[in-house]
């Protein structure tokens, strides 16, 4: 084994790991409840599963996942019903899978079956249930899944060098704090200028480490990349289709966490462009391309954001299978033509597949669903290219770290509210002249006309309209608009905190910050609260 | 809760809307004066808002409004219990709002009977029991406080939403 492999290998077993343990909490967890089981979430844990055990070439492995993914089909369709028996051969199965991937299985030795029989069982189930029909209504899926997120440490390998500059920096604040505080009790004997002076002296040390502190947590793309390489190079070889991976942003640094959680969108991403977009080298030549396909991976920034992309010079998307499946699916009305864009971001919806037959590899329509949540999760955005016989563009747009933005404060009655600075492209003086009560008004923007949102009447803040308001302007999808504020506090960096429970995940809000004089001020939400506003007004209101 | 069952146990009262309520002390985690709170436009009614605990951000629940008493008044007295509850299997932090703090009282299973079928303030769902305190004629009622957060709001949730001016006063003001 080389050593580029080991390594991909022993990532894929830290995964495996965690995904089996899920896989087997999902089970279990299936079996005790009655009603509509939480398949869903199993399926995206099987599938990402499978997708590594694949890169890694654990082709037995594989099989019987994909055993496992067809039988957890037919329960979803009610084909079979899930007994006691068949419970604990699924659990058995992820056992074998344990062992097969090189892990500790969970049972005792005593009650564990061969992998073949284990195999063999698990075929002659799905054979004694008839096939099923695709689905073509769409099944019920709960609009968050609450997926049990395994306990496991998350760990960091960070440079000695990293650490020890942090030390360092850690003991010259200690002594600047310890001079600050020496001066402050002595405050009579200097001016205000010189406890200043000693303040921004440990200020500047402060910022050092909170800089330091940020880039600990950075680390190149390449890592996450790399693994791809072969998986591109096996499917390839299994399908008979000519792919050159091309990889290129390889050292753009990105957080942890996002490298982490970028990770199985982009297998799925992967997977589907081999699968459904990739041609065989007959088909290719036959359309007056280059027999080899290439498929790419790029990272870059962009505008202040992390841009991936996975590009592949394939077949490109079948608008006319796409809408074809929508209208059956019911997302589409049969008279309804939606524009390019809305058309392409119809194939992230959960349970979307145009594939005609479900593979190994793809056609289940649970990817898609894997890649946006992952990426909403991230406060990131996923978008769709494609040229029909020329191929398509899959854009994932990134914050590039997941703690701190730039911050556009703006007040409205007593309280704060925070901006996203990249969502801000200027601010105007709403002249009273133009300004009715309401939630929502026009503006005349140098002569075009510029929807604004009264944040004030849209929160029910209450209290009365000052004289003079503020208008923020914002772009988003669709173009301009404007959200109407009391006064405009200025820009600075914004700590982001997670709003926790109860308050998580509200429309318009996408987390909270602490402001200097330790209140909290929220962080809004722009596109959403643009969604809203739209939906409660009339749809041309925005147009 | 195997804390309430143990032979003696510690429990922290406190007032709302004129009655004593008390959880089990284990879940308390401190008390700490009504400061500032913000509001979360879209949050249930029964969450008064967000404040900042020592840098993380905790919600503040006004159990007044989750368990339908009459609507708490500030007061000088007023102040947040900070306690610890499970919801799902997650422990999570959380504030409650109170109108004035009671005490620490301590009662073995002889102390607490259990609460009647009907005529309690508050559903009889919520309550772990009553407690007899010395020779006070009156009975704190315990509360279940995870059941308390994971049940429905005894009214809807809009009926019980203030007019917007008094709101925004009532959770953004300081206590004087």
């Amino acid at each position: 084994m080389t050593p580029e492999m080991e390594k991909i290998h022993g990532l894929f077993l830290a995964e495996a790991e965690e995904q089996l343990a899920t896989l087997e909490q999902g089970l279990l967890a299936l079996e005790r409840t009655s009603g509509s089981p939480p398949l869903a979430s199993l399926q995206c844990t099987l599938h990402t599963f499978k997708g590594g055990a694949g890169a890694v070439g654990l082709t037995a492995a594989v099989e019987l996942a994909h055993l496992l993914e067809d039988l957890l089909t037919l329960l979803e369709a009610r084909a079979v019903v899930l007994h006691a028996g068949l419970g604990s051969l699924m659990l058995q199965a992820v056992d074998v899978l344990r062992e097969q991937v090189g892990l500790e299985p969970a049972s005792e030795s005593a009650q564990r079956l061969p992998a073949l029989e284990v195999r063999r069982l698990l075929e002659s189930t799905l054979k004694a249930s008839q096939p099923v029909q695709a689905r073509v209504t769409a099944p019920e899926r709960p609009a968050s899944p609450a997926e049990p997120t395994a306990h496991r440490e998350h760990t960091l390998r960070v440079g000695l060098g990293r650490l020890d500059r942090m030390l360092d920096l850690t003991g010259e604040i200690a002594i600047a704090r310890g001079r600050l505080a020496e001066m402050l009790t002595q405050a009579h004997r200097y001016t205000p200028q010189q406890l200043m002076e000693a303040h921004r002296d440990g200020d500047r040390l402060y910022l050092d480490l909170q800089e330091l502190v940020m880039k600990v947590r950075m680390v190149p793309i390449g890592r996450t990349f790399q693994p791809f390489v072969r998986t591109v190079r096996d499917l390839g070889l299994a399908m008979g289709k000519q792919v050159r991976c091309e990889l290129s942003g390889e050292d753009v640094e990105v957080d942890t966490t996002i490298a982490e959680l970028i990770r199985d969108p982009l297998t799925h991403l992967v997977r589907n462009a081999m699968d459904h977009g990739l041609e065989t080298p007959e088909v290719r030549q036959a359309r007056g391309k280059a027999p080899t396909g290439t498929l790419s991976l790029r990272a870059f920034h962009d505008a202040g954001t992390l841009v991936i992309q996975v590009v592949d010079d394939g077949t490109g998307l079948d608008r006319e299978r796409i809408t074809a499946r929508a209208r059956t699916r019911g997302l589409l009305g049969p008279e309804e033509t939606p524009d390019e864009g809305a058309l392409l971001r119809l194939i992230l919806a959960p349970g979307f597949s145009t594939a005609e037959r479900i593979t190994e590899l793809s056609g289940r329509g649970v990817g898609m669903d894997v890649v946006k949540r992952n990426v909403e999760s991230l406060r990131g955005t996923v978008s769709v290219d494609s040229l029909p016989g020329q191929g398509t563009t899959f854009s994932l747009r990134l914050p590039l770290t997941l703690s701190i933005i730039e911050g556009f404060n703006v007040a409205v009655g007593g309280e704060t509210y925070v901006i996203p600075l990249q969502n801000v492209l200027e601010c105007v003086e709403l002249p009273a002249a133009e300004s009715r009560p309401g939630s929502t008004g026009v503006f005349h923007l140098r002569g075009s006309p510029l929807p604004f949102l009264r944040l004030r009447e849209h929160f029910a803040l209450g209290g009365s309209t000052p004289a003079r308001e503020n208008l923020v302007i914002i772009s988003h999808e669709r173009g301009l608009a404007g959200l109407a504020v009391d006064t405009l506090l200025g820009q600075g960096q914004t700590v982001i905190k997670p709003l926790g429970r109860f308050c998580q995940g509200l429309p318009g809000l996408s987390g909270s910050t602490l402001l200097g004089d330790g209140r909290v001020a929220l962080i809004l939400d722009v596109p959403a609260l643009l969604q809203q506003a739209l939906q409660a007004a009339s749809p041309a209101a925005l147009a | 809760m195997s804390e309430e069952n143990s032979a003696a146990t510690q429990y922290l009262s406190f007032i709302l809307a004129g009655e004593e309520y008390a959880l089990g002390i284990l879940r308390v985690k401190e008390i700490i004066e009504y400061d500032t709170v913000t509001r979360v436009p879209g949050a249930p009614a029964w969450v008064r808002g967000v404040f900042n605990l020592r840098g993380s951000v905790v919600p503040v629940v006004d159990l007044t409004v989750k368990l339908g008493l009459p609507p708490i008044q500030l007061t000088r007295r007023s102040c947040i219990v900070v306690v610890e509850v499970r919801q799902g299997n997650e422990d999570i932090v959380l504030g409650l709002l109170a109108d004035a703090i009671g005490q620490v009282i301590e009662l073995g299973p002889e102390d607490v009977a259990p609460p009647p079928a009907f005529g309690t303030q508050v559903h009889v769902e919520y309550l772990l029991g009553m407690g007899r305190v010395g020779t006070a004629r009156k009975f704190i009622l315990l509360l279940d406080i995870d059941k308390v957060l994971s049940g429905q709001e005894v009214l809807s949730a809009t009926a019980l939403r203030a007019p917007p001016g008094e709101d925004t006063e009532r959770t953004t003001g300081k206590v004087a």
